[in-house]
């Protein structure tokens, strides 16, 4: 039974000093939240109900586009079913806010000329090489215009190819111009398999047996497909009038399988009416189909009349030489089925492709919301400059240090040396806190918003309370006539099963808020929680064996006073007084 | 001696269960008034909760009636419009339209003649307010439920599960009740300050109750006191804990009160100052006037403890009873020797001279280390 806690408070003092020696040296310090240093945050509710595999798809896909714009530390988070985003210190905020809040616009595009990703070509290699050879002669065909109509037979019997064409119109094979690619675990597709629709690892087949092909059947390669890989368009010179070059990625291995050449923008997504954009089964052959009508008007199925007119069958190479019209979403290429009549009548028409189900449902959400699985509405965007989050962070600690000098003037005037102790023991876990903060900063980009200095600051009063649950009950226990030796002793006992009683109940109030709630309350739950936990741990770490060790010494012994204590006068009769 | 020495020295010994009266009074008749102010005046519900759009203009060139001038050409002109501390102006309006917000903020802007960038805009959709209302009251209830458990658990008694639950509920209600009479805004930070003070709360009400528990055994049939007696006694025990705590919860809290609001002028800090110091100290007060008693008054009618009192109150001589000062306490668990009796007083509030003076300090279950 170890009476003196010597070692048990050198070590804790050590392991304090040490970890925040350690952070330090790391040149780490805690990560400001926006509302500290300025930024713009906004919430996002899904304005249907969406299950937990669409919210964080939408996560992806907004990550990537606050990634595109060079934001230092996004924070995006899900909270209780919303999505939080926190773009600290962002310069462009109007663009930011449109990035993030908005679905982005759906705009289709003539493509111009297809490149197949050289790093998926060169593995390649020993694909199947029967269906490969047919594939392959698909592919050259739909990317080079109209040239292969035999090509054109066989592919659509391998079922790959996605085209664009009339309602309870021919199914895809008849217009087998540009069929865009749709593979299954058919490795045959020709061009493009859409990122959308759950068919990666085929896509990759697909781009592999096109690759071979490429090589192997030099002559129906010729026309456009081009070996080289030029770079993908900057997006902020991605422009509707601007020529560009985009990506189309598998959506499971997320490999760029294809760029593409596309001219200006010929139609947008705003002459879409979402509400019409579905999957639906054809049902005279069994296959699924997205149909998609557009709005009247010149500016809306007018607008699709011409680009339709213009691919049909590549009528118009200025503008549409390939005859295939590329969904592009977010600078990514979604789709690029070839058209496959002129629409010149009607609003509607049908993406066809032999689509699995869940592939005719992706396509048809995506062209529906945008890139993003479900559509959000902003619930709340908090825009603080730069000049107002110092502020707020200056106030905070200036409140936190004045609270905290009254609370240790207080504390030292009644408890004098022991006192001293609390205001020890506090320093401690603050040390502890801080050292935590900056790790959790540095690591998890996990910042401090103004809601969690407030939780800090409130937990002086909640960590200088053990203390003095402890030296209150010391005092009890001297009243009954002990001295301060053994009384420190036996209090502690009481005073921690108190402590922790006490401390469960915030504990268990900081992990409920946390799991339970959204945005600033979450960040003061985490920090409330944090400083109670190391409330409990300087407790025993560094009160317990402190306070025994003065108790101790001699000082405790002549001159209980300084302690804020008085030994109890009982046996010369205490009470005389009362 | 005054009573503040005593207090100092540990030698207090208020009569609760007198005082125990008046503060149950008090509490119900705060409750009733706080739920009619609900009532009647409703609460003033802040932008986060109602919808619509804050500009904040760090300025100290604008006056109110400036700003809505300038704010006239834009259709804005009934936007709720206050100076915040000397160098901010605050616009509250419920528009939530992007165009309109970008517009309001450039015009401030320059009628401030600062940089737009500099204004910090806050928008919230008009759904959001409920769901971080409807998110937290989902929290507070598990809440509930988790700590009852606990406490029961914990403490090995449901009464004080359900005395610190009555507790936490009248402290909820006066502080919304304050807020309704004052009419102060409530925000998502005062929804933090009110969980926090939640969390305080029942942190202190705990606190008292592992003391009561601590003094349980004291209640026997061999005992001289009834529960409720011994629970008074306890809170005589913590008291002094009580008022340092609070005292140094309530410090922190009012220099964020403070210098949230005179001095920087930053109103989120001002708003989880007003409601952290509401709240404290109602849970601070409820931890001894509604917490306490509600369990002494369950626990006297509980068999066990029922014998008890009607056996003390059967002895013609009386005990010095609720008199049992803290020594004394301490002495009646140690020692089963009869203390000087004292004449059957209830008042009790001094003992005699000397009275302890003839106990040895008492020997405790020994759980040295």
């Amino acid at each position: 039974m170890r009476r003196s806690g010597l070692p048990t408070l050198i070590t804790f003092v050590v392991v304090v000093v040490g970890l925040v020696a350690a952070v330090l040296a790391a040149g780490w310090s805690p990560l400001l939240g926006l509302d500290l240093q300025g930024g713009v945050a906004v919430v996002l509710k899904p304005t249907s109900v969406a299950d937990e595999e669409q919210i964080s798809q939408a996560v992806a896909v907004i990550r990537n586009r606050v990634d595109a714009i060079g934001v230092a530390e996004p924070d995006i988070t899900i909270q209780g079913g919303n999505v939080v985003v926190q773009l600290p210190g962002v310069k462009d905020r109007e663009r930011a806010l449109e990035l993030v809040g908005s679905t982005a616009e759906l705009r289709f595009r003539p493509v111009l000329q297809t490149f197949p990703n050289p790093e998926l070509l060169a593995p390649v290699t020993s694909t199947t090489v029967g269906s490969v050879s047919g594939n392959g002669a698909n592919v050259t065909s739909t990317s080079s215009v109209p040239a292969v109509s035999t090509t054109v037979a066989a592919t659509s019997t391998s079922k790959n190819e996605q085209s664009l064409g009339l309602p309870g119109g021919a199914a895809s094979g008849e217009y087998a111009l540009g069929p865009l690619p749709r593979r299954q675990s058919t490795p045959a597709p020709s061009t493009t398999s859409a990122p959308t629709s759950g068919d990666t690892t085929t896509t990759v087949g697909g781009v592999t047996s096109t690759t071979v092909t490429a090589s192997t059947v030099p002559a129906s390669t010729t026309d456009t497909i081009d070996m080289s890989w030029p770079p993908v368009t900057p997006r902020d010179e991605d422009t509707n009038d601007a020529t560009v070059i985009l990506p189309e990625y598998d959506r499971k291995t997320r490999q760029e399988t294809f760029r593409y050449a596309l001219g200006p923008t010929l139609v947008t997504g705003d002459a879409l009416v979402a509400e019409k954009t579905q999957a639906t089964l054809d049902p005279s052959n069994g296959q699924w189909l997205v149909e998609i009508t557009f709005k009247d008007g010149d500016e809306n199925v007018g607008t699709w009349r011409q680009a339709a007119a213009a691919c049909y069958q590549a009528s118009n190479p200025q503008v549409c030489p390939t005859g295939r019209l590329a969904a592009v979403l977010d600078g990514i290429v979604i789709s690029a089925p070839s058209v496959n009549s002129t629409f010149s009548t009607g609003n509607n028409a049908v993406i066809t492709g032999s689509f699995t189900q869940d592939e005719a449902k992706e396509l048809a959400q995506k062209l529906r919301y945008g890139a993003l699985p479900v559509q959000f509405e902003r619930q709340q965007t908090q825009d603080v400059s730069a000049t107002i989050g110092r502020d707020a962070l200056k106030a905070g600690v200036a409140a936190g240090l004045i609270g905290l000098a009254i609370v240790a003037i207080y504390i030292l005037v009644y408890y004098r040396i022991l006192g001293l102790v609390a205001l020890t023991s506090l320093g401690l876990s603050f040390g502890l806190l801080w050292a935590i903060i900056a790790w959790l900063g540095e690591t998890r980009g996990l910042a401090l918003s103004l809601s969690g200095v407030v939780g800090i600051i409130v937990s002086i009063g909640v960590s200088i309370d053990s203390n003095i649950v402890y030296f209150e009950q010391i005092k009890d226990d001297m009243v009954g006539g002990r001295t301060m030796r053994s009384s420190a002793q036996r209090a502690f006992h009481g005073a921690m099963s108190t402590i922790i009683k006490a401390d469960l109940v915030s504990l268990i109030g900081a992990v409920l808020l946390y799991w339970l709630t959204v945005g600033p309350v979450k960040g003061f739950a985490l920090y409330l929680g944090l400083s109670t936990l190391l409330d409990l741990v300087a407790s025993y770490f560094f009160m317990r064996p402190a306070v025994l060790l003065l108790s101790q010494s001699g000082l405790a012994a002549r001159r209980p006073s300084a302690f804020g204590v008085r030994e109890s006068r009982g046996h010369q009769g205490a009470e005389a007084t009362a | 001696m005054s009573g503040l020495r005593r207090l100092f020295r540990g030698e207090n010994n208020y009569d609760f269960v007198r005082l125990w009266r008046y503060g149950l009074t008090a509490s119900a008749a705060m409750v009733v008034l706080s739920v009619g102010l609900l009532l009647l005046r409703g609460l003033n519900l802040g932008l986060d909760f109602e919808g619509g759009t804050a500009w904040d203009v760090p300025t100290s060139s604008l006056s109110v009636s400036e700003t809505r001038d300038v704010l006239r050409p834009l259709g804005e002109a009934e936007s709720k419009i206050q100076t915040v501390g000397t160098d901010l102006v605050r616009v509250q309006s419920g528009t939530t339209d992007p165009a309109k917000i970008q517009e309001v903020r450039q015009a401030l802007a320059g009628a401030a003649e600062i940089d737009a960038t500099q204004i910090a805009v806050t928008t919230v959709g008009p759904s959001w307010g409920n769901e971080i209302s409807n998110k937290a009251l989902r929290a507070l209830v598990l809440f509930f439920i988790a700590v009852s458990l606990y406490i029961t658990f914990a403490l090995r008694d449901w009464r004080m599960a359900v005395g610190a639950l009555v507790a936490v509920v009248h402290d909820i209600v006066i502080s919304i009740g304050v807020y309704s009479l004052l009419q102060i805004e409530v925000t998502p930070a005062t929804v933090i300050a009110f969980l926090t003070i939640l969390g305080f709360s029942l942190y202190d009400t705990v606190v008292v109750y592992a003391r009561i528990k601590d003094n349980t055994p004291m209640v026997s049939v061999a005992g001289r006191m009834t529960y409720t007696e011994m629970a008074s006694l306890s809170l005589n025990q913590v008291l002094m804990r009580s008022i340092n705590t609070s005292l140094t919860a309530v410090l922190p809290v009012l220099s964020i009160l403070v210098v949230g609001s005179l001095i920087f002028g930053a109103t989120t800090l001002q708003e989880f100052g007003i409601a952290l110091l509401i709240g404290l100290l109602v849970g601070v007060y409820s931890s001894i006037f509604v917490a306490t008693p509600i369990v002494a008054y369950l626990n006297e009618r509980s068999p066990a403890y029922r014998t008890v009192r009607e056996r003390l109150a059967s002895k013609p001589t009386g005990e010095p009873r609720r008199a049992a000062g803290r020594k004394a306490a301490a002495a009646t668990v140690a020692a089963a020797e009869t203390p000087a009796a004292d004449s059957g007083t209830t008042s009790g509030k001094k003992l005699p001279a000397g009275y302890s003076a003839s106990h040895p300090p008492r020997p405790r279950k020994n759980k040295r280390r």
